[in-house]
């Protein structure tokens, strides 16, 4: 069978494609999209020069590319087969013989692609603007970057299967997690290990989301010359391609037992009269 | 599920649906059966509330029965979910599903795109469904700029992108100016004349049954109460129903009198608030009984201003076989 003629894989593109296309359909999102990660950043780069920390700056601007990603992964994933099934969107995939596995990584390779260059963006002022010590090892940076874009976004599938179930709550749930989950990820500063801030409770916790692994992974082979080998990004890299398969795993799951309670329940499409 | 007849495109049988609710368990459908042919045009007629809507959504898979079978092209919703939706299409006229930042046409082309046909083809379809509809001149608008009649005829293209063998329609022309929904009902009489598709078609809107339904199966609180032809329907009323303008309009109840006097099948009431009048349509058996209605509506203290006889319409169908109008079905539904 030819690959284009093969029904996932159409279906995953064309999910792709409007995911890409909607996120540059509105002028003001894409200014949003790059404004507010760069001007994080640029705050917190500039309180780490203030207090001599220059070696840090490059934490803040990572933070600022990364929290591109989360954002998209809350409001663009986690969220959206909520909007899909608020606007009858949901009922459509349902009663079509779409695989809803095609969606959900049509809808992620979107969402990474519309991502990517706000994403690029900030890394690209802020490297121009603040020059941030790098000391890279770049065949284990790219590794480490997609291995955590893969786990991140698997996360935000099995969300997006939660927050099915929780219905029209969803926004405010992602309210909730937005900033808590920055900070205790360690978007901006590192948020394990010696240089923490909190608890080894804490700590273990915050390592259970793929985004404090995958920060932490990515600051070791960007700033400190890590590579595969040690023994601490080994066993960070294999617990984000963990995580990705688990949740991978789960969301296709959740999924399956949610339709089927929808279809006992009644619950798959929102009465419209 | 056995199929004996291979004309037969959906099969129901006993089909019985409850939802729970605060107030315990409801029934929206109560053993149902029916039968649809290939290429009919079939209508599910009934007042908000009656069934219909459900039923349309346990045929396209996206609710399970609690009793009864099912069945579309021979499979089963229950068991065959998949193989179902391979072959039909769903469309709401209340729904308004689109991305809002993608053209109507990019829109057309991702719902082409869950069903796997080759974009060529997808395209193709596209401009020929959109040019039955007057839609093409506005296929490269985003979806969000478009009107709703506009974002409708979307809606009934994606119904259709994937030649399907069977579609279902819920209220199709809700909501629409008259010119749109009389396009939408050639284009819709059309796909089934040349392409032999089955519609079923979910409605309260009586005209739309009658300019374009083959059968019609007259649904009241989960029963279908009667189904046959529109004209069959109507033709089985016998006498021309009664209507009388009156004033001043009916109180609440006061009516009910009517319902109880000899040769009065049912009637439904409604008032034109700023002509002070109410218009009461009565399905009588026969002229004696049409008389003794004036004059228990004097009884009542009402003036009859005029009254005619008119031919029965599906309407007038319903009020004989429920005893009430949809108006006064949807009022008792929602107390």
């Amino acid at each position: 069978m030819k690959l284009h003629s093969n029904p996932w894989l159409r279906t995953a593109y064309a999910r792709l494609w409007v995911r890409a296309k909607s996120i540059y359909g509105e002028p003001l999102w894409v200014a949003v999209n790059i404004g507010f990660p760069f001007f994080t950043s640029f705050s917190l780069t500039m309180v780490y020069r203030a207090y001599g920390l220059n070696s840090f700056t490059g934490f803040a601007i990572l933070g600022g590319v990364m929290i591109s990603f989360w954002g998209n992964v809350l409001w663009s994933m986690a969220s959206q087969f909520n909007w899909d099934k608020q606007v009858g969107l949901f009922e459509i995939y349902i009663t079509s013989p779409a695989p809803i596995s095609a969606i959900l990584v049509g809808m992620s390779l979107g969402g990474i692609l519309g991502t990517a260059p706000s994403a690029a963006m900030v890394a690209l002022l802020g490297w121009m603007i603040f020059h941030p010590p790098i000391n890279a090892i770049w065949p284990a940076v790219i590794s480490v970057f997609a291995l955590t874009l893969a786990s991140l976004y698997a996360m935000g599938m099995a969300l997006s299967s939660l927050y099915l179930a929780y219905g029209r709550e969803a926004d405010s749930v992602n309210e909730a997690l937005h900033e808590p989950v920055s900070l205790i990820s360690g978007v901006y500063f590192p948020s394990t290990g010696g240089f923490s801030p909190f608890p080894l409770a804490v700590q273990a916790g915050a390592s259970l989301i793929p985004l404090t692994l995958g920060m932490d992974a990515l600051r070791r082979t960007l700033f400190f010359g890590q590579g595969f080998g040690e023994l601490y990004l080994d066993l960070e890299l294999l617990a984000l391609a963990a995580m990705g398969v688990v949740l991978l795993f789960a969301s296709s799951k959740a999924l399956k037992f949610l339709e089927n309670k929808g279809r006992r329940t009644g619950t798959i499409a929102v009465r419209q009269r | 599920m056995n199929r004996v007849d291979t004309d037969i495109t959906v099969q129901v049988d006993g089909l019985r649906r409850e939802f729970d609710s605060k107030e315990g368990k409801v029934t929206a459908l109560d053993g149902v059966d029916l039968q649809v042919r290939k290429g009919e045009i079939f209508g599910v007629l009934g007042p908000n509330g009656a069934g219909k809507t459900t039923m349309i959504r346990i045929l396209s898979t996206l609710l399970l029965p609690t009793a009864g079978k099912a069945g579309v092209m021979g499979f089963d919703v229950e068991k065959e979910p998949e193989k179902i939706r391979a072959v039909i299409n769903m469309a709401s006229g209340a729904e308004r599903a689109g991305y809002d930042f993608i053209s109507a046409r990019g829109n057309l082309w991702f719902f082409s795109q869950l069903y796997g046909i080759p974009t060529k083809e997808a395209h193709k379809r596209i401009n020929e469904l959109s040019e039955m509809l007057g839609l093409q001149s506005y296929l490269d608008r985003k979806f969000y700029a478009l009107s709703t009649g506009y974002k409708q005829r979307v809606t009934l293209v994606r119904a259709f992108i994937n030649d399907p063998k069977v579609v279902f329609l819920d209220e199709p022309t809700i909501g629409l100016d008259v010119m749109t929904a009389l396009s939408i009902r050639e284009y819709i009489l059309k796909q089934a004349k040349e392409h032999g598709r089955t519609i079923l078609i979910a409605t309260h809107n009586m005209a739309e049954v009658d300019a374009i339904c083959n059968r019609v199966a007259i649904i009241d609180k989960g029963k279908i109460l009667a189904c046959d032809t529109p004209a069959a329907l109507k033709r089985s009323l016998g006498a021309p129903s009664l209507v009388l303008e009156v004033s001043p309009p009916p109180t609440p109840g006061s009516l009910e009198p009517l319902g109880k006097l000899e040769g009065v099948k049912g009637y439904t009431a409604s008032t034109d608030e700023e002509r002070g009048l109410s218009r009461i349509q009565v399905v009588v058996d026969g002229d004696g009984s049409a008389q003794s209605v004036v004059d228990s509506i004097r009884k009542l203290g009402m003036t009859v201003v005029s009254n005619w006889r008119q031919q029965a319409t599906l309407e007038e169908v319903f009020v004989a076989l429920v005893g009430r109008g949809f108006r006064e079905r949807e009022r008792e539904a929602a107390q």
